[in-house]
């Protein structure tokens, strides 16, 4: 055992520890009167300070910005309306009620309200804004506004708030390019934490409302407030309230479109007889798109907000498929307005002259296939194979050894199978099928039968390529001025709400054809044919006056055994599309467009006069100055007079396996 | 001789020391109230787990005092060893929370080897002065041993980064240095050296919200000062009497962080009012007095040692953590022990009391 208290060191420590032990009992009374002051002396001030204290945040929503079209009209603004909210912690039963009534709310909608409100009263208490206003209904009547606004001050926990909502003045034109907005969701408000979004806010969804809503939206602004349970502000709001407490709102920028609401106007008449359809009419000297028509189409102001369940299940029932922008996000076979590239790729890889001749005896054969023609046509030339849109001559250029190949080749060229490069509503690139393609689908499944010459006939009449509508308006476009394919444009410049110009658009030029300037000229010349040429399968459809038209007729079967999403296929969707593209005026090209009827039929019969009343509109009303034009007139016939010499059609090849 | 593990016991149980023990009692189950309150938004499983850690901690608590701490002493640098060790590797393996390397992640608890390094610096110091007599006090050339003892695990603690912990371990040393006759003069140099070296720490050394936080106390309008605003606001809230248990609505509404880790004092001080918080100074310093008492009866020098510095980290944990929660010393992640919810802090509280412990039952000779 160890001797113990024989340490000299010892009794130090314990004096020592004595001092510590002081020491300790004086930082304790220290901190203690610390606490005195803060408890006692001031406790009933800080009591004050905190007690029952809401912090109030208050949004200043920002003015989003106008669309307006190229001659300034506004196509979207905002406009003061009044909403309702509740606040969920603070809603009495009475008050509940008066709003039932004044907003006259459906009895399973007050229910569904009434359970939002016990859901959100059983949430925990979140951090610093305490309570989340739950929105009732918007825009309301201004009679429910004057009911609720004299009720005032004796409605605890019902809000009537001011705001300012979208409105698209002219109701459904043109509504797939503007777009409408409604009410983020959880899951975007997640994904766009950084951007500052918030619940209940409206976010842009289709069309130019969404592609452009960073510039539209402008930023929300807010004001935060401390109140004591009975609504009374405080003052030290500094105290409580971490970080900024206000912000103003910026307003967001406005846009301005390339787009004429009066062309517009015209197109959507022209195709007043279509059940579904499109039209896009774009500037053949910039690229610029005056007028998109999708029918049918929706009224923006319904979908903006809240869309009641009703109009919902209708819109989305509909088997014309409103919401469907059919000018960028639907792919059609493009039928005979296909033939321009069938031609261009002919001429230009030297497999005819203008001046070659093929019989048409009313079908094609090979093997043990017949291709169907439209009727008999006789001996025919390009021209006259354009013209009165003859199948058999594209058919013998269809057969050409590597044809498919070279037809995709020259779509491409010219636009096809690529987005135009708009960026807008998800546009579509549509499809150029290859010989390559054909085989990869034979490898990949042996029933497949590969590529066979018939995909290339098909091709060469464009029942093989699918398209959309504003690739087509584009590539009359370059035909039209000489070979440049433009990058289609829908915005011409932003502006800042003082009117400074944030991004102004010129024109692009997406690619020069690699065409001659001469076999364009060519093409043209059989355009203007078709509707100017009494044989020509848009002639009964030609203006009546002076306004010389050039564009191509096309009549897209249907595949006929797909039904959409499975439906059983109606009558109705076996009837082929109506397409007609063209440009006029046909001396002095100002405009291109491109038209199609869903199911519509024959294409000189039905799309053709729609284009034409278009094209007639536009100069008539819209812009009569660009009327003036050069007559292009009739190609004097040499060759289709005259007995032919007999030059032997070029005799269809069977193609090398 | 019988056995020495039977002896152990017996002492244990014949000279048991109720006050230490009822005191520590009594404070973790003021801790385990305050907890409950504290935890209200965040569901009990936190408080489930507090209880298994707690229970733990007694066990370690009884453990350590059963063992003669002589033995504890014979092996005190071999514990110190593993436990510098168990720095390295935390510094090369530890789990990233928050920015800094402080944890293992074992599974249900994340253990802090700093915590665990308060006690055995504690030992390691209790062991070389037992050794070491200085008749004359003790200047320079005998504190360069403790000196380096403290300073490798310090600078380890530092780079994790985690200065509340090496500040806390720094002031448990020279609480230790004092006790053992350091010579004035040369505490004198310490503090002078320690003055110099503050502006070069100041600058380079703290890491960007660290500095925030001390500006935030020199400034309490600036933005950085909101987490001490919010928690003076709930302690003044508390008034004379407080608000009553589960009523701390102020310091709950704001969510400040780490409120059951670093700001348990803030909703106990509004529960509970100014009364409560004499209720829990006075705890401590009961506990704190004790153990300094133990300290002076102590029969050797390790024994009175290691009691010196058990109090010491007993009362700069209290005195800087109720410091920060009061608004006057920078916001730190320091814990108040018995009552913050955390395992590393429970086990290493719970330890250090078990060593005071055994001191306790083998200062009278027989």
């Amino acid at each position: 055992m160890e001797i113990t208290g024989q340490d000299a060191e010892l009794p130090e420590i314990r004096r020592r520890s004595r001092l510590f032990a002081l020491f300790a009992v004086l930082i304790f009374v220290l901190i203690a009167c610390r606490l005195f002051y803060l408890q006692v002396i001031e406790g009933d001030a800080f009591y004050k300070l905190t007690s029952d204290s809401i912090i109030r945040t208050v949004t200043k929503p920002a003015v989003r910005g106008e669309i307006r079209d190229r001659k300034n009209r506004v196509l979207a603004r905002m406009r003061p309306s009044a909403n309702v909210y509740v606040l969920p912690r603070e809603l009495v039963a009475e008050s509940f009620e008066r709003v039932r009534t004044a907003l006259d709310l459906a009895p399973d909608e007050a229910a569904d309200l009434w359970e939002r409100v016990q859901a959100e009263r059983r949430a925990p208490v979140n951090e610093k804004e305490r309570e989340r206003p739950l929105s009732v209904r918007e825009d309301i009547s201004r009679n429910a506004q004057a009911i609720l606004e004299e009720a005032g001050a004796d409605l605890p926990g019902v809000r009537l708030e001011h705001a300012i909502r979208r409105d698209y003045p002219f109701g459904a034109a043109a509504a797939h390019v503007l777009g409408y907005m409604n009410e983020i969701s959880g899951e975007e408000l997640r994904a766009k934490k950084q951007e500052n979004y918030r619940a209940g806010d409206l976010v842009g969804r289709v069309g130019i409302e969404r592609q452009l809503e960073g510039y539209l939206r402008g930023r929300t602004g807010f004001q935060k407030v401390v109140v004591d349970r009975r609504g009374i502000p405080k003052t030290n709001i500094r105290e409580l309230v971490e970080g900024a407490i206000k912000q103003d709102p910026i307003p967001g920028n406005n846009v301005f479109l390339t787009m004429d609401m009066d062309l517009q106007r015209i197109s959507e008449r022209a195709l007043r007889n279509a059940n579904a359809g499109a039209a896009v009419v774009v500037d053949v000297s910039t690229g610029r798109i005056l007028a998109a028509v999708s029918k049918p189409g929706f009224d923006p102001n319904e979908m903006s907000g809240h869309l009641s369940s009703e109009a919902q299940a209708r819109i989305l029932a509909d088997r014309f498929h409103p919401l469907r922008d059919k000018v960028l996000t639907e792919t059609y076979f493009p039928g005979s307005t296909f033939k321009v590239v069938t031609a261009l790729a002919a001429l230009e890889d030297k497999l005819i002259s203008p001046d070659e001749h093929a019989k048409c005896h009313g079908y094609f054969e090979i093997g043990r296939r017949r291709f169907k023609c439209t009727k008999t046509h006789g001996v025919v030339a390009l021209y006259d194979a354009i013209v009165q849109s003859c199948n058999v001559y594209f058919y013998e250029l269809g057969a050409r050894p590597g044809m498919l190949d070279r037809l995709a080749r020259f779509g491409t060229d010219m636009g096809l199978g690529a987005p135009t490069g708009l960026g807008l509503n998800g546009e579509e690139a549509g499809f150029i099928a290859t010989e390559e393609w054909y085989r990869e689908q034979k490898r990949l499944n042996p029933k497949n039968e590969g590529f066979q010459v018939g995909h290339a006939l098909n091709a060469a009449i464009g029942q093989e390529t699918r398209v959309t509508l504003l690739q087509m308006a584009m590539l009359y476009a370059a035909i039209a001025n000489g070979g440049k394919l433009w990058l289609p444009q829908l915005v011409e410049r932003i502006e800042a709400p003082s009117g400074q110009i944030l991004e102004d658009f010129p024109p692009r030029v997406r690619r020069e054809l690699s065409v001659t300037a001469d076999n364009l000229a060519l093409v043209r010349q059989a355009l203007v044919g078709v509707v100017n040429e009494s044989k020509g399968t848009a002639y009964k459809a030609r203006p009546d006056d002076d306004l010389e038209v050039a564009g191509k007729t096309g009549t897209a079967q249907v595949l006929r055994h797909m039904g959409r999403r499975g439906e059983p296929i109606t009558s109705y969707e076996q009837n082929d599309h109506a397409w007609f593209a063209g440009f006029a005026p046909a001396g002095n090209p100002r405009i291109a467009f491109a038209v199609l009827v869903e199911h519509g039929g024959h294409g000189g019969e039905v799309a053709a006069p729609v284009a034409m009343e278009i094209a007639h509109g536009y100069f008539e009303s819209v812009a009569p100055a660009d009327r003036a034009a050069p007559r292009v007139g009739l190609p004097r016939r040499r060759s289709l007079r005259a007995p032919v010499p007999a030059p032997e059609p070029a005799a269809p090849l069977e193609p090398t396996p | 001789m019988m056995g020495s593990r039977a002896i152990a016991w017996r002492k244990l149980r014949f000279r048991f020391d109720w006050t230490l023990t009822l005191a520590m009692l009594a404070m973790v189950a003021l801790g385990l109230v305050n907890l409950w309150s504290a935890l209200q938004d965040r569901g009990p499983h936190l408080f489930s787990k507090q209880i298994s850690l707690l229970a733990l901690g007694l066990g370690v608590f009884l453990a350590v005092a059963a063992l003669d701490y002589r033995a504890i002493s014979r092996i005190g640098y071999v514990l110190y060893g593993i436990g510098t060790f168990l720095l390295v590797a935390v510094l090369l393996f530890g789990r990233v929370v928050g920015g800094a390397r402080r944890w293992f992640d074992l599974g249900p608890i994340h253990l802090q080897p700093s915590e665990l390094m308060k006690v055995l610096i504690i030992v390691a110091l209790g062991k070389y002065l037992n050794e070491s007599s200085a008749q004359e006090g003790r200047s320079f050339r005998h504190v360069a041993i403790p000196v380096g003892i403290v300073s490798l695990p310090v600078l380890m603690i530092a780079r994790q980064p985690d200065l509340g912990t090496a500040f806390m371990i720094f002031l448990i040393f020279i609480t230790v240095m004092l006790m053992a006759r350091l010579r004035l003069k040369t505490l004198g140099a310490i503090m002078g050296l320690a003055l110099v070296s503050a502006s070069p720490i100041w600058r380079y050394g703290l890491h960007e919200y660290q500095r925030k936080r001390v500006e935030a106390l020199l400034n309490p309008a600036s933005a950085d000062a909101w987490q001490s605003r919010q928690a003076l606001n709930a302690i003044g809230s508390g008034r004379f009497m407080g608000k009553g248990f589960l009523q701390a609505t102020q310091i709950r509404i704001r969510r400040l962080p780490a409120l059951w880790t670093d700001f348990p004092f803030a909703v106990w001080a509004e529960e509970w009012g100014f009364v409560g918080c004499l209720i829990v100074l006075a705890g401590y310093l009961v506990l704190i007095l004790w153990i300094l008492k133990i300290a002076g009866e102590a029969r050797d020098r390790f024994g009175a040692t290691v009691c010196v510095g058990v109090a010491a980290m007993l009362f700069w944990h209290v005195a800087v953590n109720v410091g920060m929660v009061i608004g006057v010393l920078p916001v730190v992640g320091v814990t108040l022990p018995l009552i913050s919810y955390g395992g590393s802090s429970v086990l290493t509280i719970m330890a250090a009391l078990g060593l005071v412990m055994n001191v306790s039952i083998r200062r009278f000779a027989y």
